[in-house]
């Protein structure tokens, strides 16, 4: 059988769809740990909250029923705040303490926020209102719908305005200071713990962006969705460096392609595999991550 | 013949669990306890050793209904016991080694994911390979060693001997390995890996040990579970159980072997009586006086009403405790706060 080139092509782009999916959730995981000096193992629970919330605001069970766009706006803004209380409530009070009792304390907040959200609305696969769209073919060589479209639109946007962010505005500077040497900044009259903060909300805000894109390509979805996703963040967080937001965006463009080229010429059973796979290769011969040096 | 009803069947299920997730916890002790390795696949090899068991004793597939397994050594049993388990235990070690060796020498973080992550791919392999796992179907003519010769409940007793007794020898064994000089070398490692090494210790090689000595352990627990259900289902062997040894070793206290064993009763004892919670409310609600009898159907009303609310409430439950253990007493119910100390520090 010939090559089949239409495949491939359209292999790269479902990559690059998943890819911008990840992206958002693994800049996010990986801005928090640049100041926090954890991995957040409760970070896919703000993946699963952003979707429910959506779900909710958009379903009318608040007795409002947003339009879809307008409710994932509100469901990212009210995810982000809740990151900052959760920060608050168990993060902060242990932040002194070592990455060991943050990191394990992350593993009990993760038990908590799922099954609490599980006790609360049951197991049963919830869906975003999204329209079953027909696939538009692009330059006679690739097929996708506009909501893959959006989502990689919205990815993009969201790349860049963390790119903005860090690059050009006081908070970007401070967090880029915090996450050198935290004690210098704070000598240099830095207020850390408000950045801190402040940092908190942009990840777990950009968690539920990620929760939210992730529902609008792979509904139905379960309290478990998060946790679920949450490894292969963790694959394109680690190909990248943690702590590097730029690494982080080229870790999740390798783990979509990856994990597509995978399921299509491989097999569909070991999606996630290939994500492991590359990632322990790459770790074995770079423990750093394929992007070292600072951001 | 009703020797185990109702309060006694429990009890000695209880025991029997709490036995192999003593063995469990006092392996991941020996990874994160006493050598600071940041081990979150722990249910792999758990998983290994249960399915090595399956494997090695399972009657052929003709014999049972809904086979796909194309491996089985149906060894006779009771004299198989003991080979099934060695088994278990050996493989339990093996996959410990093949996942140690890809990811011992990572830092805290990338050791923690890394093995998250691999044993995240040994599950997709149980759950997808049915020639070898009989995937969700399960393995479910697991024998149970001399089950025929005793009766139910004879075998029941004679089981929660058998798995208190291996608890024991597993406890005492690791006691003797943490006093004996290799014993101190992992400490050291979990102290100051630079300071091991600049005594000239090979670190990765001493990491690599501890790790396979605890995959051999819960490869050992797997062995006894298997033979103890008589049946193996992928769904036993969630991410989960790791974190439920963790939440185990953690309220007992890590670095400590009695701990270890204690946080396990306690975390299962826990967690098999919730299933009373119904049985429980029905009590109090008929020892209520007249007037307060709508108290508790209308506090009950404000909850949703979904069968997983209690299931998952045990674990809202489970989480807390990790977030109050750690904040409040990091060494736990038995811990040494000087040992404790040296695992948080970042190296």
């Amino acid at each position: 059988m010939a090559f089949d080139q239409l495949q491939f092509l359209q292999t790269v782009v479902f990559g690059l769809i998943e890819g911008s999916v990840i992206a958002v959730g693994a800049v996010g995981l990986t801005l928090s740990y640049s100041v926090t000096r954890f991995i957040n193992f409760a970070y896919g629970e703000f993946l699963t909250y952003g979707a429910y919330l959506t779900v909710f605001l958009a379903g009318g069970l608040f007795g409002i029923s947003l339009p879809l766009p307008a409710a994932a706006v509100a469901a990212i803004l009210i995810v982000g705040a809740f990151g900052v209380g959760v920060s608050r409530v168990f993060f902060e009070p242990i932040s002194e303490r070592g990455a060991l009792p943050l990191l394990i304390t992350s593993i009990g907040v993760s038990f908590i926020l799922r099954n609490g959200l599980q006790a609360w609305v049951g197991v049963q696969a919830r869906q975003l209102p999204v329209p079953l769209m027909r696939r538009t073919e692009y330059f006679g060589l690739v097929e996708l719908t506009d909501l893959e479209l959006s989502v990689v639109v919205v990815s993009i946007a969201t790349m860049l305005a963390v790119h903005f962010v860090l690059q050009r505005t006081m908070l970007g500077k401070r967090m880029r200071a915090i996450s050198g040497n935290r004690s210098l900044a704070e000598v240099a009259g830095i207020d850390t713990t408000r950045i801190v903060r402040q940092t908190w909300f942009i990840s777990a805000a950009a968690g539920a962006l990620s929760g939210v894109l992730y529902a609008v390509l792979f509904s139905p979805f379960r309290p478990a969705v998060g946790f679920e996703y949450l490894i292969v963040i963790f694959a394109a967080t680690l190909l990248g460096g943690i702590g590097r937001p730029y690494g982080a965006m080229l870790g999740a463009v390798l783990i979509g392609l990856a994990m597509n080229f995978g399921s299509t010429y491989l097999s569909a059973n070991y999606t996630r595999a290939y994500a492991f796979l590359i990632l322990v290769a790459v770790l074995l011969v770079r423990p750093e991550g394929i992007r070292g040096g600072e951001f | 013949m009703a020797l185990l009803t109702g309060w006694m069947a429990f009890l000695v299920t209880v025991a029997t669990i709490a036995c192999i997730y003593g063995l469990l916890t006092l392996g991941l002790n020996v990874h994160y306890g006493h050598t600071g390795l940041l081990n979150f696949g722990h249910v792999a090899f758990f998983a290994a050793g249960a399915y090595a068991a399956a494997i090695a004793t399972m009657p052929p597939p003709s014999t049972v209904t809904n086979a796909s397994y194309t491996i089985w050594f149906n060894l006779p049993m009771p004299y198989a016991f003991p080979v099934s388990l060695a088994a278990a235990t050996l493989v339990g070690g093996l996959l410990a080694l093949l996942i140690g060796s890809a990811s011992v020498r990572l830092d805290t973080h990338y050791l923690a994911i890394a093995t998250f992550a691999l044993a995240g791919v040994f599950e997709d392999v149980l759950v997808n390979e049915a020639w070898l796992t009989n995937v969700s179907f399960g393995m479910n003519s697991v024998p149970k060693p001399a089950r025929d010769v005793l009766g139910a409940d004879a075998w029941q007793l004679g089981y929660l001997v058998f798995a208190a007794l291996s608890l024991a020898i597993v406890y005492l064994l690791v006691e003797r390995v943490m006093d004996a000089p290799f014993g101190r070398l992992l400490k050291g490692v979990r102290e100051s890996e630079d300071a091991a090494q600049m005594l000239g210790k090979n670190t990765t090689v001493a990491k690599l040990k501890s790790f396979v000595i605890g995959g051999m352990i819960a490869g050992f627990a797997g062995g006894v579970y298997a033979h103890y259900l008589g049946s193996v289902v992928t769904a036993q062997f969630v991410p989960n159980v790791t974190f439920m040894v963790y939440a185990a070793m953690l309220l007992g206290g890590a670095a400590s072997n009695t701990g270890a064993v204690v946080g396990a009763f306690l975390l299962v004892t826990f967690e098999e009586s919730t299933r009373f919670i119904i049985t429980a409310y029905d009590w109090v609600q008929s020892m209520l006086p007249d007037p307060l009898t709508g108290v508790l159907p209308a506090l009950a009303g404000l909850l949703p009403n979904n069968p997983s609310f209690i299931p998952s409430l045990r674990f809202v439950i489970i989480g807390l405790l990790f977030v109050l253990v750690i904040r409040f007493r990091p060494e736990g119910l038995f811990g040494d706060p000087t040992e404790i100390k040296s695992l948080g520090e970042e190296n």
